[in-house]
This record gives structure tokens, C-alpha cells and sequence, in this order.
């Protein structure tokens, strides 16, 4: 257990040190936890994301929370959650001191030219994989044969058509498709 | 000045963690009026500088916006203050829902709301890359390595701590040699 625990310590701590930008950049790093640590199926990564999404919180330590409790109970969210804000905190607090400086370091702006593109490469390649992963029934990445899911089909259709012009409310989409899903699958 | 409680601090990033809902850019409204024009703990220029450099350092924004802010009120001990009172909520609302859910995750109508969840969540995630897009792939250079790492990352598994160090590191030496072709 005790290894369980520090296991868990040292993937969020490496997740709260290289997840940079906005709320899905921890997205990758638990997906990656799901394919190497087997803590918790696809289908409970979802659950999480969604979960994270529909309560308050910044949605990358609403994750680290409950994969945590999912991985290792109260006690697990408790290091899942500390764990991911030890790096930002330390970095935070060294920036604060020397804060006038950083704001005009032209070094910073070109690694950011790198991560943001990379960034999108990541969070793609995810959509892209759970997509395949929905729509064809299949677990694995890529696994053939393929047998297409068309209910899938069509509520991804429906959900992605007006999203994609509208103002992002995650809160909406969420119940949409929850909506959406309950209807589908009882017609 | 007079000096700001910590339990001030925790009680006040309390309150705002409880209403941060969908993200981090939230909590920018959220804090231009608790703290800079209620209580005056810093200056609405210094948040929006706050703001950028949270976008630029690990860590999530509105975590790292609460941390600034709790370190300016009360250096360390206020940063410590601010970061626990603001993931205090969410925490005790994930434990909750997330106890809930176990006992719940049989129900068929649950099971069936969930399947229609997971279809969401794909959206989402391909919203937020149409946000970032044009801020982040807007040259020949961005689009390389957009295209680079999207496959490396489709066809093997490679952790995204390599993937951000090697995009990092790459992005540098690119500049670097720019830099160098100009002078």
C-alpha cells in the first residue's frame, strides 16, 4: 500500500510539473496513468472527467482528487491532490520573487512556442483515440475488427455540430449528452 | 497596512473555490472583485499580470492566481492559506459525488447518462483545441511540430512529461538558430 501511495505521489507531482495551460492539460498525464498503472478503465476516466467538469474547482485538481479516491480511497485523493500542487506551489512561489524578470524573458516565449502546439498534439491525439474507442466499441487503441456504434455516431454528430459555433459551456455539453445518452439508448 | 488574517485568506479563496465552476479563466471576475475592489489586497494591474504568468509556469491557472495572490497578502504562510482554501470545495464535493457514483454505477438509467457523458467529453476536448488553435499553430515551424508530435503520439506511448520537454527543448534550439541566421 505504502507504494501504491507513493506511486500515486510521484505520478501527480510530475503531472502538476509538466501539465502547462489551462484546465485539460492533466488530461494526457491520466491517460497515460491509465495505460501503464491500470488504476482505473476507460470508462472511470470518463466518469472523472465528467465529474471534474460539473463541480466546482479548477478541473485538473478536481481530477487528481478522484483518481485518487478511485486509485486509493480518502487517503489517496489527499496525496493525489497535494501532490499535484507541490511543483506550482514551489514554482509559484520562486516566481513571485523574482517576478519583473520573468515577465520580459524571451526564452520563456520561445519554449512556449513549442509547448502550445504540443500541447494540442496531445489533447487531439486523446479525442481522437477515445472517439475511436466510443464509436467502434473497441477497448484497445486502434484494434480491429471494427463494428461502428451508430448511436455514438449520431450523438457525437448531434453534440459537435452546434458546440463547435457556440460559446463553451462545459456544464451544458455534459448534460446534453447526458440527456442525449438516456434517450439514444431507449429508442 | 494593516496585516490580513490567514484565516481571512483561507475563508475568502473558500468562497471563491465553492463558485469556480468550468475552468480556470473563471476565477479571474471572481477574484478582480473579492480581493482587488472589495478588500484591496492587490491592484487589478497585478492580477492581470498574475494572470499571464499563471498561464506560463506548471500548474493550474486559477491555482497558480490564488497562490500569487495569498503570497502577496502573506508571503508563504498566505499562499499555503489561499491554495487550501480554494481546493477545500472541490475536494469535499468530489469525495461526495464520487462516493455516490460508486453505489450508483449499476443503475441502468445512470449507466446509460454516463455512455451519453463520455460522447461530451470527446467534445470538449476537441473544443478546447479549436480554442487554442490559432494561438498555438500559426507557423511553419508550429505546424511541424504539431504534426511531429500527433503522430509519435498516435502510433506508440510515449509519456507527455517526454513529449513537453523534447517539445520544449526543440522549440529553443529552433529560436536559437533563427536568431543566429538574422544576426
Amino acid at each position: 500500500m505504502l507504494k501504491l501511495y507513493l506511486l500515486l505521489y510521484y505520478e501527480f507531482f510530475k503531472t502538476g510539473l509538466f501539465a502547462i495551460g489551462g484546465g485539460y492539460a492533466a488530461l494526457p498525464f491520466l491517460y497515460y496513468m491509465q495505460s501503464s498503472h491500470n488504476w482505473f478503465d476507460m470508462d472511470e476516466l470518463t466518469n472523472m472527467i465528467a465529474v471534474s467538469n460539473i463541480t466546482p474547482g479548477p478541473i485538473g485538481i478536481n481530477m487528481a482528487t478522484y483518481t485518487g479516491y478511485t486509485t486509493a480511497g480518502i487517503f489517496g485523493s489527499i496525496i493525489s491532490t497535494t501532490a499535484i500542487i507541490t511543483a506550482p506551489f514551489i514554482i509559484a512561489i520562486i516566481i513571485m520573487k523574482l517576478i519583473n524578470k520573468f515577465k520580459s524573458c524571451k526564452e520563456i516565449n520561445y519554449i512556449f512556442n513549442g509547448l502550445r502546439p504540443a500541447s494540442c498534439a496531445l489533447l487531439i491525439s486523446i479525442g481522437l483515440k477515445l472517439l475511436y474507442q466510443t464509436i467502434t466499441y473497441n477497448k484497445e487503441e486502434w484494434s480491429f475488427p471494427v463494428q461502428f456504434d451508430y448511436n455514438a455516431i449520431i450523438l457525437f454528430l448531434i453534440l459537435i455540430l452546434p458546440f463547435t459555433f457556440m460559446k463553451k459551456r462545459p456544464f451544458i455539453v455534459i448534460l446534453a449528452g447526458a440527456v442525449g445518452g438516456i434517450i439514444l439508448k431507449n429508442i | 497596512m494593516e496585516k490580513i488574517s490567514l484565516r481571512e485568506i483561507y475563508k475568502i479563496f473558500f468562497i471563491i473555490g465553492a463558485q469556480l465552476i468550468g475552468g480556470g479563466y473563471v476565477i479571474l471576475p471572481l477574484l478582480k472583485k473579492y480581493i482587488a475592489e472589495e478588500r484591496k489586497w492587490l491592484s487589478e494591474e497585478e492580477l492581470i499580470d498574475y494572470f499571464a504568468v499563471s498561464q506560463c509556469i506548471p500548474g493550474i491557472i486559477a491555482g497558480n492566481i490564488a497562490i500569487f495572490s495569498g503570497y502577496k497578502a502573506r508571503k508563504g504562510l498566505g499562499a499555503l492559506a489561499a491554495i487550501t482554501g480554494l481546493i477545500t470545495p472541490p475536494f469535499l464535493c468530489i469525495l461526495i459525488l464520487a462516493h455516490i457514483l460508486t453505489n450508483f454505477t449499476n443503475n441502468e438509467i445512470v449507466q446509460e447518462a454516463f455512455w451519453g457523458i463520455r460522447i461530451s467529453v470527446i467534445v470538449l476536448i476537441i473544443i478546447t483545441v479549436k480554442d487554442m488553435w490559432t494561438k498555438s499553430v500559426n507557423s511553419k515551424f508550429t505546424y511541424t511540430l504539431f504534426s511531429i508530435v500527433l503522430i509519435f503520439l498516435l502510433t506508440m506511448k510515449i509519456s507527455p512529461a517526454v513529449i513537453i520537454i523534447l517539445s520544449a527543448l526543440s522549440a529553443l534550439l529552433y529560436s536559437k538558430i533563427k536568431g543566429n541566421k538574422n544576426a
